[in-house]
């Protein structure tokens, strides 16, 4: 459009026209009027301009509207109102004591899913539901006791423990177990699954060292429910090579259908 | 005199082929030392800058002899016991002593050290990128720069024409009436009218649709905490801190236990410079420290704070209060384990370059016309009735089975199985 009014021809014939218009309307106050159109444009413009230009990245903006943005009921991640809820045990007593955790003593409802009341392994076994042994010594030497309720896996099952496992585990342990993942060397000390020390380790141990953590590692507990952690010690029996000694009962403990009663 | 060419040709080939063949050799003796080095020692050593294991670059200056390396590589424990200089050695870096390498053979060692002795810190990349980066933003400025003089140059000529025009009118006797300046002439005024309308229109539009979105929006965190290098450089999975993703609505920020997970061992930050956004250096030793001080963590005895005000946290510690980008207005549902666990969908399709975002902005415009737009397209994995593979709900689907089997249609998309109903996202 804007060419089309450069052109030669077309610019004439507008003059021409606007010279008509001057002879038919002089009297009215013709240079006020485009002033005021001019000035609102430019107004206007600046006004879109404002509105939009000013955007700040470290900002997230304006709404229409606010009821239908923002849930008036209680949103994961939304802001506690701070005059009913406090963090701050001092604070305790005026105000609701919260601080995310759990209430001690909770289970986590839809635990029965993860682990079915009628698989008797591990129903049997009252040392896992809730897992009774403590975060000490003690603790971890009777983890040797606890067996790993799951019988051997199935094809999907263990196609899922490999993926909990290259989530979870493999960043430091690597995806063959060898403590050569990405991360390892940044850690320093991180354990070769695949090493006698850790094919001899029982199930129970390594479920209570995910459990709770052991030396540098951190514990999993809030990564992965009670199931994924025992899918993922069975899942560590597959990488680690055949035991050379005493190697019967690792290996029917990854095969067979092992019983829960200790 | 052919002859003679033929000669020197044929001489000039082998002579071009044994040089080839004699620097591609040498490369590959450099490239073997790179690649057994990485293999073997980068867990601990870094060829310029002391690690786990101090740096390896001059070591013929500082070692007795070169069949000390050897002896050393191949039995560390054996040497320290016997020789004084790798006595100061253990003294310095215990309690750590070097993993013994009995199967590294005499000259995979050489390499090894030739590899070390010649590397170099690659810095060139980084400044050739930058002047790249430089180079397509100048182009912009001098386009504009370009529009800009074109422009005054039409509306020179075009105010030369209409002079012209005036004059040889004059000349012929026409009365034209005396030129208006440009600023009264009513042809430039409108045009720059409309081009203002248009620009504004244009801008206001696009400001009211894009209310309520935050395309771009880049918070300000707490912690510098980069994605780059977490899920880039050190290819931790998203789903590792972000495990509600596959599990629930949503894609939950992680406790900071699960940062501590790592952070217990690595206290500082040795990769490359993290650079904010304007300009300055980020001390990435010093983010670490911010998040020692939010989990409650001593750093010193690398433990926890201990419990005394009986809150169930350790003493000091308190929640990090991250600034949530992806937010959805109330009247939209969306479930991030649908879409990642089911739909397989991967993160970055939504998220964008996750691994690459130093500070993560909202990539998507997280739109109503966004979302469709995927669902149309997307397909489900749907149930092959023959193969046995898919997902095995849809083998409830008996009237799209009929017609892939009739070749009536290829594929099933999210939008054929209700994925664009509207009760699906409102309710």
């Amino acid at each position: 459009m804007i060419i089309l009014s450069f052109s030669g021809m077309k610019f004439d014939s507008l003059r021409r026209f606007d010279k008509r218009n001057i002879i038919r309307r002089k009297p009215i106050n013709k240079k006020d009027t485009m002033k005021k159109m001019v000035k609102s444009a430019v107004v206007f413009a600046l006004a879109c301009f404002a509105l939009t230009s000013c955007s700040d990245k470290r900002k997230p903006g304006s709404i229409y509207v606010p009821d239908m943005a923002y849930s008036r009921g209680y949103e994961t991640y939304a802001e506690r109102n701070s005059k009913q809820f406090t963090s701050n045990i001092s604070e305790l007593g005026g105000k609701i004591f919260y601080n995310n955790l759990p209430v001690a003593g909770t289970i986590k409802r839809g635990c029965n899913i993860d682990m079915p009341y009628w698989d008797t392994a591990y129903h049997n076994n009252e040392t896992i539901f809730p897992y009774v042994l403590t975060n000490d010594s003690t603790g971890y030497n009777l983890s040797d006791t606890v067996k790993n309720p799951l019988s051997a896996l199935s094809d999907a099952d263990l196609k899922e423990s490999q993926r909990l496992f290259n989530i979870n585990c493999a960043v430091c342990h690597g995806e063959k177990g060898d403590a050569a993942g990405p991360v390892a060397g940044k850690i320093g000390g991180v354990a070769n699954l695949t090493q006698e020390a850790y094919v001899k380790m029982t199930d129970g141990k390594m479920f209570h060292s995910i459990t709770y953590g052991k030396n540098m590692m951190g514990s999993y507990a809030s990564q992965l429910n009670a199931k994924q952690r025992w899918m993922v010690v069975k899942y560590i029996r597959t990488l680690q090579p055949a035991p050379a000694s005493d190697s019967a009962k690792a290996q029917t403990d990854i095969k067979t259908k092992t019983a829960g009663n200790p | 005199m052919s002859c003679y060419k033929k000669i020197i040709n044929r001489n000039f080939f082998f002579l071009i082929i044994s040089l080839s063949l004699f620097l591609v050799n040498n490369n590959l003796f450099a490239q073997d030392g790179e690649a057994l080095f990485k293999a073997n020692c980068a867990n601990c050593h870094k060829p310029d800058e002391d690690y786990t294991g101090p740096a390896l670059k001059g070591w013929s200056a500082r070692v007795p002899d070169k069949e000390w390396i050897y002896k050393w590589v191949a039995n560390p424990a054996q040497v320290i016991a016997s020789d004084a200089y790798a006595k100061s050695l253990f003294d310095k870096w215990k309690p750590t002593v070097m993993t013994a390498f009995p199967n590294l053979k005499k000259e995979e060692i050489d390499a090894i050290m030739k590899y070390v002795d010649n590397y170099k810190p690659a810095e060139k990349k980084d400044a050739a990128a930058g002047a790249a980066k430089d180079d397509s933003a100048d182009n912009s400025l001098l386009y504009g720069i370009l529009f800009l003089i074109l422009a005054v140059v039409a509306f020179i000529l075009l105010q030369v024409n209409s002079n012209l025009r005036k004059l040889t009118d004059d000349k012929e006797g026409v009365y034209r009436g005396e030129p208006v300046p440009f600023y009264r002439n009513k042809t430039y005024l409108m045009t720059g009218i409309l081009i203002l309308f248009a620009l504004g229109g244009y801008y206001t539009i696009n400001g009211a649709i894009n209310l309520g979105r935050s395309r771009g929006y880049q918070p300000e965190q707490p912690i510098y905490y980069s994605h780059k290098v977490h899920a880039g450089t050190n290819q931790i999975s998203c789903l590792y801190c972000h495990g509600g993703a596959q599990d629930s609505k949503h894609a939950n920020i992680p406790s900071v236990n699960v940062c501590m997970n790592c952070h217990m061992s690595i206290k500082e930050y040795k990769g490359d410079p993290i650079v904010r956004e304007d300009g300055k250096q980020v001390n990435g030793t010093e983010e670490i420290q911010k998040l020692y001080k939010y989990a409650g963590w001593n750093p010193e005895t690398r433990q926890y704070n201990p419990d005394n005000n009986k809150d169930g946290i350790p003493d000091g510690a308190s929640p990090i209060e991250w600034v949530k980008i992806h937010n959805l207005p109330d009247h939209v549902y969306f479930n991030h384990s649908q879409h990642v666990k089911v739909g397989k969908v991967q993160c970055q399709t939504c998220h964008g370059n996750i691994q690459e975002m130093p500070e993560v902005y909202q990539f998507s415009d997280l739109s109503m016309g966004w979302c469709i737009n995927c669902h149309r397209e997307s397909k489900v994995d749907f149930f092959n009735t023959s193969t046995g593979e898919g997902n095995k709900f849809y083998s409830i689907y008996e009237k799209f089975h009929k017609d892939l089997k009739d070749k009536k249609m290829d594929s099933v998309t999210v939008e054929k199985i209700g994925g664009t109903e509207c009760q699906k996202c409102h309710y």
